[in-house]
């Protein structure tokens, strides 16, 4: 990808950025640190497929917060901080996010050298207070009810309506950003995709491409095509599970006992291609791990038959009046807010945003090999469950076309000993959740010094929030499903 | 609503009526040690191993011995397709699951008994015929996913007895996934708590069983038995469905499957 370096100062830097995000096609892609001594904007141009990265060098660890201007930025900030240590001065509402209770106030796990100082107390955390006659609160988590990853929600309630939900990440806070970067290169994708095994297959995919774009090198065509088709094999099992979830949360248990035997066929197919379910260990840099060439033919009649198979229970989810009135108009996410808050993936497509990474930024064989955006304007659950629907369909459709027009080769090629000093490499990902980014930057030895990771579930948790305001919390589990967050990704 | 039960009637029962015991043979599996010797001077497996998983070591100056822990596995096969030797080779059971970490540890310094065959641990069978299992996930999903994989219509384990509950009062067995970080510790610990004797503790998947790749990390993702006592290790990354049922009937019976 091609990369734009420039030095931004503090002081200018939110108005610069609030000018660049005007601009159309433009988005706010990564804010982060390498060490704690400067900041770290990327920003994305999807028209030209560029990327602009902008250093702001810092005196102290106070810096001007961009959310009173930029909103979507809010969440990253109290991410940076916990990290870095890197205050942001202005922030409206700055709690710890990765970070809290189980570490000390002085500990700030990515500056070089850090370590806990037993002098100072643990993280606090404060939710937000609802105040009024008749408010109260309900505390969820951090673990659930069902088999899902951990994390705390705080509803504030008038009667059965949701005024405010206050969302409580960092429970799976494991560390991997730093414990990528004291790994081998040759490694290093084993714990990428440890990160959210749900998208094994976007997160490998993701460093692959970061770090062959930090070495320049291109790889052999048909390994790009294998991990297309792996990506979109993937994104047919997730997606396929998630509306499994959905019928299941409404009670319609035919059609998600249906669809959760249908995943089975996706996840089939993954087995083929690589002998994983979840395909782990498929794509790694310089190419895939291995060529699946004898189970294509078998891959490609599996394809049909759940292009077939499949048709039935959506149907049958989309044709049913109840269904449709339990997911019609709940949970809804406008427009605008869903800009505001760089919302990404099925989320922001159903909340009318035409934005698939897929469209614009290498990965795989994309965006050579383009495809239709499939997007809905009602920003409603029902819209969600249309737009992943639309997407089970197109992208086996597209696998289809995958394998017919595969062309012949390697499918690996040896990445230089070496990686280049002082340098940046950017992997952006359409994963099944949205736009995944991935960032690496090398030293002046040639050493990775930093790994960063942005999943899209950090830009869309905040969606979350917003969806279920004014909501009956019944509903909650609802919203949630149709989300389809991760949050493991956004803890890593 | 019909036309779907009529769909349903045609499409038949899916369910796999035996667990298998071996996996299909385009399964990635954990690996396993065979007599064959290793070449001298190759260190292939232990260099590709990404969890650090292999030693290698020689036995007073002869022969060289070769250790692979399970626990650490994560069952990227690398060290099974670059095994110049045929020293490692894959193993395809489906009984991965044992109840001491040390049972975990292959090794072709002891006899092959111990390589091939499980040992199975006879307690008493406390449980009856069914367990209510709490799962408690603090990792990135995929053993998630395959637990949720166990109770779909394909592998059906309720048939067995084994369900899922939504609560730590009415459950006998805490199936605990991921590497348990820091922040986990606490909440892991009060859900164990909330558990009426007698409870079992269950490591599904290898972070579980180890940290897997976050182990010794500053979030002190060390695996479940850094925290609570384990009773059974389920190895793999993830295990797949037909290990954890299995583990899991072995848990409940207190004895293997075969003599079922």
């Amino acid at each position: 990808m091609r990369l734009k370096e420039l030095t931004v100062l503090d002081i200018d830097r939110a108005a610069m950025l609030q000018e660049r995000l005007h601009q159309p096609g433009t988005r706010l892609g990564l804010i982060t640190s390498i060490d704690g001594a400067q900041l770290i904007t990327l920003i994305l141009h999807t028209v030209s497929g560029e990327a602009e990265l902008w250093h702001t060098p810092l005196q102290s660890n106070r810096y001007q917060s961009l959310t009173p201007h930029i909103a979507q930025a809010h969440w990253q900030e109290r991410s940076v901080w916990d990290m870095f240590g890197l205050f942001p001065v202005g922030h409206p509402r700055l709690k710890h996010n990765l970070l809290h209770q189980a570490f000390r106030e002085s500990f700030f796990p990515l500056v070089p050298g850090a370590l806990e100082d037993s002098a100072f107390p643990h993280r606090s955390h404060t939710p937000m207070k609802v105040s009024g006659s008749g408010i109260y609160e309900v505390p969820v988590g951090p673990i659930h009810a069902g088999i899902i990853e951990p994390g705390h929600f705080r509803f504030s309630c008038l009667g059965e309506v949701v005024y405010n939900l206050e969302i409580r990440l960092g429970y799976l806070h494991r560390g991997v950003e730093k414990r990528i970067v004291e790994t081998p290169l040759s490694k290093q994708r084993f714990i990428a995709e440890a990160v959210a095994s749900d998208s094994a297959v976007a997160y490998a995919l993701a460093h692959a491409t970061a770090i062959e774009d930090l070495c320049d090198i291109e790889v052999p065509d048909r390994a790009l095509y294998l991990r297309s088709l792996a990506l979109e094999v993937e994104r047919v099992a997730m997606h396929i599970s998630d509306l499994g979830g959905l019928a299941g949360d409404i009670g319609y248990l035919g059609v998600a006992a249906t669809l959760s035997r249908l995943r089975g066929v996706a996840l089939q197919m993954g087995e083929l291609i690589c002998g994983s379910r979840l395909m782990r260990g498929f794509v790694c840099p310089g190419g895939v791990l291995l060529d699946p060439d004898n189970h294509l033919l078998q891959l490609q009649t599996l394809t049909a038959q759940l292009q077939n198979k499949i048709l039935s229970p959506l149907n049958a989810l989309l044709s049913n009046q109840v269904a449709i009135d339990r997911l019609d108009k709940i949970g809804r996410v406008s427009r605008r807010l869903a800009a505001d808050f760089g919302l990404t993936g099925p989320t922001a497509r159903a909340s009318d945003l035409v934005y698939d990474v897929r469209q614009h930024f290498p990965h795989g064989i994309y965006p050579q090999v383009s495809l239709a955006v499939n997007s809905e304007s009602g920003g409603d659950v029902l819209s969600r469950t249309k737009v992943r629907i639309a997407e089970v369909k197109s992208s086996l459709n597209i696998i289809q076309s995958f394998i017919d027009s595969m062309p012949a080769g390697s499918v690996f090629r040896n990445l230089p000993r070496d990686l280049p000093a002082n340098s940046f490499g950017i992997g952006v990902v359409e994963s099944h959740r949205g736009e995944l980014i991935h960032m690496a930057c090398t030293d002046e030895f040639g050493k990775l010094k930093r790994y960063a990771i942005k999943d899209a579930s950090v830009n869309n948790w905040t969606a979350l929030a917003i969806a279920v305001r004014s909501n009956l919390l019944a509903d909650f589990p609802l919203c949630n499903k149709s989300f389809a967050l991760s949050y493991g990704g956004h803890d890593l | 609503m019909l036309k779907l039960l009529a769909y349903l009637l045609k499409e038949n029962v899916v369910t796999i009526k035996e667990i298998p015991p071996t996996l299909p043979a385009e399964t990635r599996s954990l690996p396993k040690l065979t007599e064959k010797e290793c070449a001298p001077q190759c260190e292939t497996c232990r260099d590709l191993c990404p969890t650090n998983a292999i030693s290698i070591y020689s036995d007073e100056g002869i022969k060289r011995n070769v250790d692979i822990d399970l626990s650490a596995c994560i069952n990227c096969s690398l060290c099974i397709s670059q095994c110049p030797t045929g020293t490692i080779v894959r193993n395809d059971t489906v009984k991965t699951a044992r109840s001491q970490l040390s049972e975990l540890i292959l090794s072709t310094a002891t006899s092959s008994d111990l390589v091939t065959s499980i040992k199975v641990s006879e307690t008493d069978n406390i449980f009856g015929r069914s367990i209510a299992c709490r799962v408690v996930s603090t990792g990135c999903s995929a053993c998630d996913l395959e637990i949720s994989a166990c109770t779909n219509p394909i592998f059906d384990m309720e048939r067995f007895g084994i369900s899922i509950v939504a609560s730590p009062r009415f459950a006998d067995v805490l199936l605990v996934t991921g590497p348990v970080p820091r922040s986990m510790h606490e909440a892991l610990k009060s859900c164990y708590m909330a558990m009426s004797e007698p409870r079992k503790v269950v490591a599904v998947g290898t972070c579980a069983c180890s940290g897997g790749v976050h182990r010794d990390g500053y979030t002190e993702a060390n695996g479940v038995a850094a925290v609570l006592p384990v009773d059974l290790f389920i190895p793999g990354c993830p295990p797949h469905p037909w290990s954890i049922v299995e583990g899991l009937l072995r848990l409940m019976h207190g004895k293997s499957t075969d003599s079922r």
